[in-house]
């Protein structure tokens, strides 16, 4: 499981990524106890959280490298 | 004729000046050949001014004539130039200076000139010095830059205002010297030598203005050209005007047409290497944030999905199943449990049916012999015989005595 939100997450995108397309299929596919399927879900919100988690700190590094079009000129 | 000049009775300097101009004028007309050191026109001063050498004795004279003189059409006065002069000695009596006053300039031949050049350039070739191969390509951004022009001169201020213009980081170490005349060629080979030693130097620039063959005589001198050839540092010469070529343009690592033409071989242009650059980073930019919107995308369908953004249709089907299957096991329980009453209603019925007592109960009896058995034929008793008879409400022994009542049995009476 991956570490608790503050600190950075250890899974990386494409894990959490790979996990999250797991999740749904199995979900889908059904043939699940009821507590499977929750757990399963659980899993599944946390992985979206954690994949939403790098591709905002992604937007952000990048917003903040360079603003876009207005690098000042020297 | 003025008295003799005493410390007593001093001449006035306009005396003195006057008999100088006297004495001076004497000498009368002459022809003179030298080569011009230094040539100088003043914008559009009346009066040229130039100094005549003997390159033999390094001497010189100075030497002013009108400007019509010096822009005879067909003569190339440049400093460098072999000359004759007609010219008569002149006293500038004002200021006391001294200047012989040129009356026509006549250039020495220029075939011989071109004839030395050529067969310097063959011998040159010969030995392989001018082999393309041996050509050095430039550093794209040299931070430090040799040059090698004459002081002050539009060569110099062309190489260094275009080249820091396009890269303003670029440094110079400069060498003026002079870029014409005898003195020119040994000049150029000690800047060449001490820019050469330079390890911060990554190329060095020779640049000369235009010039008549005699000016850039120097630039074909052979000693140069070896010079060049023997450097570290790649070389740029930008010496005269494009159609000139002197040899140093021939064993040169890049001959440019221009100083300004050098200034643009040897530096980039920091504008457009910045567009390079941004037109570089917009592009990593864009193909970042493509991907990024991809991934979003992506996320976004699988949050999507009814598996994941509503569980609780998982938890209703569940609770559908549930109560599906409540009502169904009710249902075949009341089913059954109907099933259960209707077969001991039947039950009953047949038993009620089969048992006796409700033919009792209607007013029908068991008659049984003392061994149990069943009486149904009045033939099977005899007569005085004990019997059981079995009413509804309960067992009665008898007799039979058939005297009593002599009644025909019937078999109507039994459906009562």
């Amino acid at each position: 499981m991956s570490s608790t939100e503050n600190a950075e997450p250890t899974t990386t995108y494409e894990q959490a990524r790979e996990e999250l397309a797991d999740v749904v299929r199995r979900l889908e596919a059904g043939g699940l106890t009821l507590e499977e399927s929750l757990a399963l879900w659980e899993r599944g919100e946390e992985l979206a959280k954690l994949c939403q988690h790098w591709l905002d700190r992604a937007r952000e590094r990048l917003a903040a490298a360079a603003p876009a079009d207005d690098a000042g000129r020297d | 004729m003025t008295a003799p000049s005493s410390p007593e009775a001093p001449w006035p300097v306009r005396t003195v000046a006057r008999k100088i101009a006297d004495w001076i004028g004497r000498l009368g007309e002459v022809w003179v050949e030298g080569q011009v050191a230094q040539l100088s026109r003043r914008g559009g001063a009346a009066t040229v001014f130039l100094t005549l050498r003997d390159p033999a004795a390094d001497l010189s004279v100075p030497v002013t004539c009108h400007r019509d003189v010096a822009e005879r059409p067909g003569l190339e006065l440049t400093e460098g130039a072999r000359v004759i002069v007609r010219a008569r000695p002149d006293y500038y009596v004002a200021r006391g200076s001294f200047s012989l006053r040129a009356t026509e300039i006549r250039a020495v031949g220029l075939g011989e000139l071109l004839a030395r050049i050529e067969r310097i350039r063959q011998l040159l070739a010969a030995e392989g010095l001018f082999d393309p191969a041996r050509k050095r390509p430039l550093p794209f951004a040299p931070a430090v830059v040799g040059v090698i022009t004459g002081r002050d001169s539009a060569a110099e201020r062309d190489v260094l205002v275009t080249a820091r213009r396009r890269w303003p980081a670029v440094r110079f170490e400069m060498f003026n010297c002079a870029v014409q005349g005898p003195q020119a060629a040994a000049n150029v080979i000690d800047g060449l030598r001490r820019l050469d030693a330079d390890p911060a130097v990554e190329v060095i620039v020779i640049a000369r203005g235009g010039g008549s063959v005699e000016d850039l005589l120097p630039f074909s001198d052979e000693g140069l050209v070896r010079a060049i050839a023997a450097t570290r540092t790649p070389v740029v010469t930008a010496v005269g005007h494009e159609t000139d070529t002197t040899l140093v343009d021939h064993v040169a690592d890049v001959r440019a047409a221009t100083p300004t033409d050098a200034a643009h071989r040897i530096v980039p242009e920091i504008g457009e290497q910045r567009r390079l650059v941004d037109g570089l980073r917009s592009r990593a930019r864009h193909l970042l944030t493509g991907r990024l919107e991809q991934q979003e995308r992506w996320l976004e369908s699988m949050r999507t999905r009814p598996v994941l953004a509503s569980p609780d249709r998982l938890l209703h089907g569940r609770e559908e199943d549930v109560l599906a299957m409540r009502t169904r096991a009710r249902r075949t329980l009341v089913h059954r449990v109907e099933g259960a009453e209707r077969d001991l209603e039947h039950a009953r019925a047949r038993v009620a049916a089969l048992s006796p007592a409700a033919t009792l109960e209607r007013g029908y009896a068991v008659v049984q012999r003392a061994d149990g058995s069943l009486v149904r034929d009045p033939a099977e008793v005899a007569d005085g015989e004990l019997l059981r008879v079995r009413v509804a409400g309960g067992r009665l022994p008898v007799r039979v005595d058939r005297g009593a009542d002599q009644d025909p049995t019937t078999p109507e009476d039994d459906q009562a």
